[in-house]
């Protein structure tokens, strides 16, 4: 269970979780931290910015600048919100920047020609025929396509809810935005996803 | 109950119904209201259709060499800082001060060199109203210079006096 530590940050008692102590260690000059906080984040970072620009190369990319932001960062490191969400407000940041300058896209073509992102675990896992195969992978796509029609915060704020399970007030301090902007938000993306993905049940 | 789908409200709490984040007591609340609310079933199918879909949507492993790549990129960032520091650093740590007062008189003389006229604008106003003495203080002044005179006198008298 990890240990929780109380500090005084602006006459306000409040409790850092085991991340931003981490932080604060690294800060420190404490290597190790870092290697601890890199474990714990680098999959659901890496998967978030994925399923953001939808092209794993890039996101692995992203995800390698977010974790040199953080490290160059250190020395200022203030515990003033939760570390995650420090942590995917640069993600966010960064992948909004590559979907507007279309970075991904470029790189998308040619990755697309290359090879398909996930075959492994189709064939290996379960050993499904091709037919299963042909329909997972036209599933996904539809997916896939339905999370990139939405705009780029609606499609944050979703992946956000959706897998790494944030409550509206964290979402709302990584967009930056209200709790109330948060849930329109949602609203709305869920609502164009169920237009196009309900025929799915 | 009021339908769900009619109050913006209403409608979060069947988004939180459909992706199970209610609390046992209001889950049953909607569930009854579901029973009697075709509209209701219907976006709670669609939601759950979306949650399922999304479910399915698995992101694929991070490489094995992520972390070797970024401590690489660490370390060049680290070494290529220490690298264009090192030169300086003796002279910054022994000379700072003399440096640091080196730097300063080049940047003011810099600015001033670049703006010579930049002090006047200050002092015109101030030489535009020029104090002219009062009567009563010309006469204040030359009584005190009188006064002066005559107690230079005196004492210079005085002094003779006592030599005699």
């Amino acid at each position: 269970m990890p240990e929780r530590v109380k500090t005084d940050m602006g006459g306000a008692t409040a409790a850092l979780d085991y991340d931003a102590e981490l932080m604060l260690r690294v800060r420190d000059g404490d290597g190790a931290s870092f290697g601890l906080l890199l474990e714990k984040h680098r999959s659901p970072v890496v998967h978030f910015l994925y399923r953001m620009v939808q092209n794993h190369a890039v996101a692995e990319e992203l995800a390698q600048e977010v974790f040199l932001r953080v490290y160059r960062s250190r020395s200022s490191y203030e515990p003033t919100a939760k570390f995650t969400t420090w942590l995917f407000r640069i993600a966010t940041h960064l992948a909004l920047n590559s979907l507007r300058d279309g970075k991904n896209e470029r790189l998308q073509e040619r990755l697309d020609k290359d090879s398909p992102e996930m075959p492994a675990r189709q064939v290996t896992d379960r050993r499904p025929s091709v037919e299963q195969t042909m329909v997972y992978q036209v599933r996904l796509d539809e997916v896939r396509q339905a999370v990139a029609a939405l705009p780029g915060k609606q499609r944050a704020a979703v992946l956000m809810h959706k897998y790494e399970e944030m409550e509206y007030s964290q979402i709302a301090r990584v967009l930056r935005c209200s709790e109330s902007a948060v849930k329109s938000l949602l609203f709305r993306a869920y609502e164009t996803l169920r237009a196009r993905l309900a025929h799915m049940a | 109950m009021k339908c769900p789908i009619e109050t913006p409200e209403n409608a979060q709490l069947l988004l939180a119904y459909c992706t199970r984040k209610l609390n046992a007591e209001s889950t049953a609340i909607i569930e009854r209201h579901m029973e009697i609310c075709p509209a209701c079933r219907q976006f709670s199918s669609g939601q759950r259709a979306v949650w399922e879909a999304l479910d399915a949507w698995e992101a694929a492993p991070v490489t094995v060499d992520f972390d070797r790549r970024l401590y690489q990129r660490i370390d060049r960032e680290v070494s290529w800082w220490h690298l264009l520091m090192r030169p300086l650093r003796p002279m910054l740590v022994r000379q700072g001060l003399p440096i640091a007062a080196a730097a300063c008189l080049l940047v003011v003389a810099g600015v001033m060199l670049q703006h010579p006229a930049s002090a006047p604008p200050a002092a015109q106003p101030h030489s535009a109203q020029v104090e002219t003495p009062q009567p009563d203080q010309v006469d204040h002044a030359l009584d005190a210079m009188h006064m002066l005179g005559e107690f230079s006198y005196r004492v210079r008298g005085g002094a003779a006096d006592s030599k005699m």
